[in-house]
């Protein structure tokens, strides 16, 4: 790993951290979006409209070579000129060459983030061409000399105090900090900008195959400004821009404003084809197709998809770790989970390196992406590859290689390790204070002690009295159940023992791959898949539960995936798969018995598990359950936002910005209400419960399981 | 749907959005409309549905200016007239086929815009549009068509909405019934 490039990474992280109006700013925004996206998206199937998108998109992607020249035929046919540029610096040199054989002096450009990409403006400058961005965001962080922090909305980041100082520098005036003011300067300042203007420049949101012609999406009206007042119209478009039809482009633009910033439609789109009239002739229109980087990207099995991008943005309004740090730490030149993919096919492995590790893999992305891209997935799979090419840290890699893979020793260390806590344990089952460098770690939340014996160990002396047993049931208690809280597997024997369920504990089971998996060593991922197949099958259940949706993820989807090419696995990770639930489902869907528990006498609020809503697709069950025990539930804010836990994320890669998470989700646990937070994970419970205690508030944080098993006599 | 209910639907996503709209009788009422709302020389480009109306005539009888044609003069404008060649009813959006750079300017530049719309040629939304669409581009010839919903907008300080940063700071629709039942005629 390169150590000055992760140092200057981990000062841009502080910068952030240390800078609250930026945090209220993401999360005021954040807030209102999801609540004016719902309303703008009314009456419609996004599910439908989105699947609707991809498909396109992928059939763009086949068929990219015969949509181009039928794009580069129709746009030749009505006067406009096609370039197609194979890298940023040929796009880039087109461009200054035109201009410098026009005799351009001065440039007005609408927002185009390829011509972020490809850093445009540099270029023209070098060659003594002055460009000035016209969509206000854009203008104000050109004159700040900064990058966008968002691709919609650029100057998210910035307070009207910072912008009333850039504009009084431009107009030589005090300005006053008065946001419509500012507005009315902008309009002023750059209204001589495009009657002076020898060329105008563009991106474009869609490039329609069947017309040759582009669409370009906008609120301001600067886009038609520049496009309509200077003799040479240049639009720097993405070949992945690409749409078949008419009605393709209307599709998109169903989705991309009220995906991007909840609007049915924006104030424009304007619709050029060709080379239209301009003054007293005719405007010359050059359309630069940029390709570097997207036929890579679209050859790749595993990411091309991101391909499919519409640039709306969402994934960064979407996003705990974006509403944390903000776009200049979480994105390069394109932000966000999109944003980590994107830079490393357009500017390299290397810019994307130390991004790819800050996704806390909450899939928030993934449930509002309007082309329904994988995210999460991409991700992780472009951190296997930077794993691959520049190590997974030394110590993490003697971990995974050495011990996970051996069940045996990775279970006797961790034995071993319930020993030598003792001395910060004082007896207790939770660490408040680390000494030392790891002092940093209970800083914020305490930590749960080792199991003195783990649930393994425990399971055979476990009463079950189960006279006619419903079915075969085994358990897969994931790491956290089975050596932080074997509680959790007693009180799910006694939970399914209720309800004429008996539980089997199969002791061949191991970690379920995903901490290796997340950091980038995908062959011990694919070792422990095997593992725990062959374990959990062996005898044969009808069902095998889970109380972790990390693990059931793991168990449901990676062994699938992992396993898919390998004759000897692939249909047994297919059956494991098929019967493998989280025990709240199982308890509601398959027993039908979410009425079947009594005396749960307190207001409890429920906390969404990311794996477990967006992975799972269960939030309804375990509310079921809570209900039916009797429980007053009052929802908080934001259930399903991620609590900042992530496994390793919270404890080596990015223990800050989950500090920082965690501390909206207590807010949120704190104002509903409850004395009692329930989830469905051990992992959220580690993280919010640990915070809880670590600041002392009264409120319990439990597992729905614990809860309905406290309901019953012991 | 009927013709009133889509009229309505249309009317109320592009109020939602900060355009009136008005039903108005013809070009005296028209005018007067116009007269009431703008406060200096206006640009009245040459298009088909405003002609046939005679709204130029009606105008030179206010206490209006006509603009003269020309690019610094569209931007000292008060107002900017335009037909429409028809509407999206879901969005409350107008299409203007702005080919000629005159309907260009007078729609961009000036504070003000005046859409002349025939209720008549209303469709349901962007998708029910696309074959319409497609009639402009039949052939090779250039075009520039232009989606309008609402006056010009911004929210990129601090996300608070604010009204006309480039464009028009007002949009006023004005629904005539009988103008034109012609989506290629502006």
């Amino acid at each position: 790993m390169d150590k000055k490039r992760a140092r200057q990474y981990r000062a841009r992280i502080d910068k952030a951290l240390a800078s609250p109006h930026l945090q209220g700013t993401l999360h005021k925004f954040a807030d209102a979006y999801l609540a004016s996206r719902e309303a703008a998206f009314a009456g419609l199937d996004f599910e439908e409209l989105r699947s609707a998108i991809a498909a396109m998109k992928d059939d763009v992607r086949e068929r990219r070579e015969e949509l181009l020249a039928e794009f580069t035929r129709n746009a030749e046919a009505s006067g406009a000129k096609v370039y197609f540029a194979r890298t940023a610096a040929e796009a880039n040199a087109y461009i200054v060459e035109l201009a410098r054989t026009r005799g351009v002096r001065s440039v007005v450009k609408s927002k185009s983030m390829a011509s972020e990409e490809t850093h445009l403006n540099r270029a023209l400058a070098e060659a003594g061409v002055r460009a000035v961005e016209t969509d206000l965001g854009e203008w104000i962080i050109q004159l700040a000399g900064q990058r966008p922090s968002h691709m919609v909305m650029p100057a998210i980041h910035m307070l009207k105090e910072e912008v009333a100082e850039l504009f009084s520098k431009v107009t030589g005036c005090e300005e006053p900090a008065e946001i419509v003011h500012l507005v009315q300067v902008a309009r002023q300042q750059l209204r001589q900008a495009y009657l002076d203007a020898d060329m105008g420049i563009t991106g474009a949101n869609m490039a329609i195959a069947e017309t040759g012609g582009i669409a370009l999406v906008t609120n301001e009206g600067n886009a038609r400004l520049t496009t309509t007042l200077p003799k040479i119209h240049v639009a720097l478009v993405g070949i992945e821009k690409l749409v078949p039809t008419l009605e393709d482009a209307a599709r998109i633009l169903q989705i991309l404003p009220r995906n991007a910033t909840a609007q049915l439609l924006t104030s424009y789109v304007t619709w050029i084809r060709g080379a239209v009239p301009c003054g007293d002739g005719t405007k010359e229109l050059h359309i630069v197709l940029l390709d570097a980087g997207r036929s890579a990207l679209a050859e790749s099995p595993t990411c091309r998809d991101a391909l499919r991008c519409i640039k709306c943005g969402a994934c960064a309004n979407v996003c705990p770790v974006y509403q944390t740090v903000g776009g200049h730490v979480f994105g390069h030149i394109y932000i966000s989970a999109i944003g980590i993919i994107l830079t490393a096919f357009f500017h390299g492995l290397d810019n994307a390196a130390e991004l790819v590790r800050a996704c806390i893999g909450c899939r928030a992305c993934v449930a509002v992406c309007p082309s329904k891209i994988d995210l999460e997935g991409i991700i992780l799979s472009l951190r296997e590859t930077i794993g691959a090419k520049e190590g997974i840290g030394a110590g993490k890699a003697l971990v995974f290689k050495k011990v996970l893979r051996n069940r045996k020793l990775f279970h006797s260390l961790i034995r071993a390790a319930s020993l030598l806590q003792r001395p910060v344990t004082h007896g207790e089952r939770t660490i408040r204070h680390l000494p030392l460098f790891f002092s940093s770690l209970t800083e914020w939340r305490t930590l749960p002690a080792i199991a003195e014996k783990p649930l393994r160990d425990q399971w055979d002396d476990i009463p079950q009295q189960v006279a006619a047993p419903r079915c075969k049931v085994a358990f897969f208690g994931g790491c956290l159940n089975d050596f932080v809280y074997p509680e959790m597997g007693r009180a799910l024997v006694k939970v399914l023992n209720h309800l004429e369920v008996r539980v089997s504990y199969p002791k061949k089971q191991n970690c379920c791959g995903v901490p290796a998996l997340y950091s980038g060593d995908s062959e011990t991922a694919v070792e422990l898949a095997r593992q725990n197949v062959a374990a959990l099958l062996e005898d044969e259940p009808d069902f095998v539960v889970t109380t972790c949706p990390t693990c059931t993820l793991a168990l449901q989807r990676d062994f699938v995936e992992h396993l898919k090419n390998d004759p000897q696995w692939a249909q047994r990770a297919e059956r494991l798969a098929a019967i493998t639930m989280d025990v709240s489902r199982f308890i509601v869907d398959e027993l039908g018995a979410a009425g079947a528990f009594r005396g749960l006498n307190e207001t409890v609020t429920y906390h969404d598990s990311c794996h477990l809503k967006r992975g799972a697709g269960i939030w309804r069950q375990p509310r079921a359950l809570l209900k039916g025990a009797g429980a007053a539930l009052t929802e908080m804010t934001h259930s399903d936002r991620c609590c900042g836990f992530g496994g390793s994320y919270s404890f080596t890669s990015h223990p800050d910005i989950a500090r920082a998470i965690l501390a909206d989700k207590l807010d949120a646990i704190e104002k509903s209400g409850a004395s009692c937070v329930a989830m469905d994970c051990p992992g959220c419970l580690l993280q919010i419960g640990g915070g809880l205690e670590k600041g002392d508030k009264h409120i319990r944080a439990a597992h729905t399981i614990e809860l309905l098993a406290a309901t019953m006599p012991d | 749907m009927t013709g009133e209910l889509q009229t309505e639907r249309f009317a109320e996503a592009a109020r939602r959005v900060g355009a009136e709209v008005v039903i108005v009788s013809g070009a005296t009422e028209a005018a007067a409309y116009i007269e009431k709302r703008a406060a200096g020389p206006v640009l009245l480009p040459a298009f088909p549905s405003g002609e046939r109306l005679g709204l130029a005539k009606k105008l030179s009888e206010t206490r209006l200016d006509a603009a003269p044609p020309g690019r610094q003069t569209a931007a000292q404008a008060s107002a900017g007239i335009s037909g429409a060649n028809f509407a999206l009813a879901d969005t409350g959006t107008v299409v203007l086929e702005s080919t000629t750079e005159e309907i260009r300017l007078a729609t961009t530049l000036p504070e003000r815009h005046f859409v002349l719309l025939d209720p008549r040629k209303i469709v349901a939304d962007a998708l029910a549009a696309a074959p319409l669409v497609r009639r402009f581009h039949d052939g090779g010839a250039p075009s520039y068509l232009a989606y309008i919903t609402g006056p010009s907008r911004t929210a990129d300080i601090e996300r608070v909405l604010t009204i006309g940063v480039h464009g028009p700071r007002e949009l006023h629709i004005l629904l005539i019934e009988g103008l034109s039942d012609d989506p290629l005629e502006i």
